[in-house]
């Protein structure tokens, strides 16, 4: 604690790109209640993305529209406007997941009711007085953003790397789906961390933030997982536990529990900067050949199209 | 250490307590949390849906019907249109005029429109590149002509107008309510469904009236719709000049229900308009080459968007007074009742007014 001074972030400027959203679309028709053949545990475990992130992501679009007027710096400015639109497709990507799960036998609704509460009620806006309590609520929440992210983008680059999950003949639209999310995250991860430290930075505030993030994540992931396993309607007498959890890291088939462990160090450096993890030349190549994205460019340049006569 | 020691304690605790309540958590993963009564995830906006070309056959001159099948296919109430999105990847609307209870298919009608006549190559694709077994990517269905709720109804269609008018009568007919059509064309020839709704219109053939102008010239409208029965509702469909005829035609206080024929919504078409800021107490105007998130933001910089292709819903914005020309893929129709996505969209009048 004692050389502040020499450990301010230094972001990679290599690393840096524009952002734009991207409007991609799925079809679901053909993926498989288990999308990781015959591993219930890995596909569920990953699955809860579809019950966190709709509400979450919908959630920082709400806080960083928020946010806008408290930004002084305009390239920052452009970030975030790119940030918060490939936000709104991911939230509306993995929404479009939840019916088809309804459909299998899986209803998600128990559990995204309870989400919707979290991030619309509990972490929703608060009737304060304007000024200090509002804008500390505000602050709170950008930190807290950030520390998700973190997440978000080692799970990102988690997702670009995992081959295990090619060489079991995952489903490819729900790979593409998570790789060209993953890639975006990656794409963006700088910028819930230097939209933080821009209108607040705050060490105790990130230090704070980042344990209820990750007690937060922790929580809703390990009840998310046990949820779909109970309620999956071809696993019968389903548990999930972190020995499997454990053990899925090992394989290969999710994050390894020592890597998880060693990004919170990371995030907690003074010196931590998002772009020194992962790879952005490695998430331009992904979108580059990944079939939703090249499809949503091509429907882009066609784009503003004219409605017209019947 | 007592910061280890804190954090050893506050661990201990915790575990502790989940042992406590094992019980509890077993009988049930998702307690205690609460939940939102109404969530809002899982209900997806619109589906974009694939759907095969299976019959692709000519039902009046220059008229092609399309069926369109898929699976589980949203269902969809008389009025209601599709968006297909054509091979060059233009967006045209046709309405739905097969019948709602079929899961399995689509069913829609489109005239071809030569460039000489003011058509944009949207029904061209149609008619030439929709073929059996071609694939289309359709969004919707959305209504923006539902049926009315009335003791009686009377309906005017004009050619190809009659597609949404079609389901209509059907849901009318089966509930057993009074109903009267004008249905004009060029030619009985070039009349799609007319043997529909004169099987339809059954024995009681003085319920339908056709008029085709190579026969009978221009439909009376001022007969038709004279005094109509109190609780009536109007729907009409067809081009702009017969719906402003019927408008001029009924008394004040009639019960319309218009479908534009031609959304006029080109972008050739742009006029210019005044929009209004309520909260911020300012009026501007926003020229028929810019958007309305520009105009906009020249005034308050800080308004949230992205995409500015209306995908990704960043810009919605809720409307107070004027109508809206929606031009985004994204927002339900309840939405649209009362806001729009600013960065493509515009209004349909002159003034909008934004509670911005």
């Amino acid at each position: 604690m004692s050389n502040t001074q020499s450990r301010e972030p230094r972001p990679d400027a290599s690393e840096r790109i524009p952002l734009k959203a991207r409007k991609v679309s799925f079809s679901w028709e053909d993926t498989p209640l288990h999308w990781v053949p015959g591993d219930p545990f890995a596909t569920h475990t990953i699955n809860v993305l579809h019950l966190l992130l709709p509400a979450g992501e919908r959630w920082f679009v709400h806080v960083y529209k928020q946010v806008l007027p408290y930004i002084r710096d305009d390239r920052l400015r452009e970030d975030v406007i790119g940030f918060i639109g490939q936000e709104a497709m991911h939230a509306q990507a993995h929404d479009e997941v939840l019916p088809h799960l309804k459909e299998q036998g899986l209803d998600p609704t128990p559990y995204t009711a309870q989400v919707d509460w979290l991030f619309e009620k509990m972490l929703g806006d608060r009737t304060l007085p304007p000024g200090k309590a509002r804008q500390w609520w505000l602050m709170e929440r950008v930190a807290l953003i950030a520390a998700i992210e973190h997440y978000t983008a080692f799970l990102g680059n988690w997702v670009l790397n995992a081959d295990e999950l090619d060489r079991r003949g995952a489903d490819p639209t729900m790979l593409d789906l998570l790789r060209w999310h993953g890639a975006e995250e990656v794409e963006h991860r700088s910028v819930a961390f230097e939209l933080f430290m821009h209108v607040d930075g705050s060490y105790r505030r990130r230090a704070r933030t980042w344990a209820t993030a990750f007690t937060a994540l922790v929580f809703l992931w390990q009840r998310g997982a046990r949820f779909f396993m109970e309620n999956d309607p071809t696993v019968i007498g389903g548990k999930a536990s972190f020995k499997d959890f454990y053990r899925g890291g090992k394989q290969g088939t999710l994050p390894t529990t020592p890597d998880m462990i060693r990004s919170i160090p990371r995030y907690l450096s003074r010196s931590y900067h998002p772009s020194h993890e992962g790879s952005t030349a490695q998430a331009v190549a992904y979108l580059a050949s990944s079939p939703a994205a090249t499809a949503a460019e091509a429907a882009t340049e066609s784009l503003p199209a004219p409605k017209g006569a019947r | 250490m007592p910061r280890i020691r804190t954090v050893l304690l506050v661990t201990g605790a915790a575990l502790l307590a989940k042992r406590a309540m094992r019980r509890r958590i077993d009988a049930s993963p998702l307690w205690p949390l609460p939940a939102l009564d109404e969530p809002v995830s899982g209900r997806p906006r619109s589906r974009a849906l694939r759907l095969l070309v299976t019959r692709h056959e000519t039902v009046a001159e220059g008229v092609v019907q399309l069926r369109l099948e898929g699976e589980h296919l949203p269902a969809w109430e008389p009025g209601a249109h599709l968006d297909l999105v054509l091979p060059s990847g233009l967006v045209r609307q046709y309405s739905l005029c097969g019948d709602p209870e079929d899961t399995s298919s689509y069913t829609v009608a489109t005239r071809l429109i030569d460039a000489g006549q003011g058509g944009r190559g949207g029904s061209r694709e149609v008619h030439e590149q929709l073929r059996v077994g071609t694939e289309v990517e359709v969004r919707g269905p959305r209504n923006r002509f539902p049926l009315a709720d009335a003791e009686t109804y009377v309906f005017v269609a004009g050619g190809i107008g009659i597609t949404p008018i079609l389901p209509m009568l059907r849901a009318v007919e089966a509930a057993g309510r009074e109903w009267r059509l004008l249905y004009g064309g060029r030619s009985r020839a070039s009349m799609p469904f007319l043997e529909d709704v004169e099987k339809l219109a059954g024995d009681r053939a003085e319920r339908l009236t056709v008029v085709a102008e190579d026969e009978g010239g221009r439909p009376d409208l001022a007969a038709f719709l004279a005094d109509p029965a109190p609780a009536t509702a109007v729907h009409v469909c067809g081009p702009e000049g017969l719906m402003e005829a019927v408008a001029a035609a009924l008394p004040a206080g009639a019960d319309l229900h218009l479908e534009r024929f031609t959304p006029h919504t080109s972008t050739e078409g742009n006029g210019t308009f005044e929009v209004e800021l309520r909260r911020s107490r300012r009026t501007l105007t926003v020229a028929a080459d810019t958007t309305v998130l520009a105009a906009v933001r020249a005034e308050l910089p800080n308004t949230a968007y992205s995409c500015e292709q209306g995908f990704c819903g960043t810009c919605q914005q809720r409307v107070l007074e004027g109508e809206i020309d929606h031009r985004d893929e994204l927002l339900t129709d309840a939405e649209r009742a009362d806001s729009m996505l600013i960065c493509v969209s515009r209004a349909s009048g002159d003034r909008i007014v934004l509670d911005m």
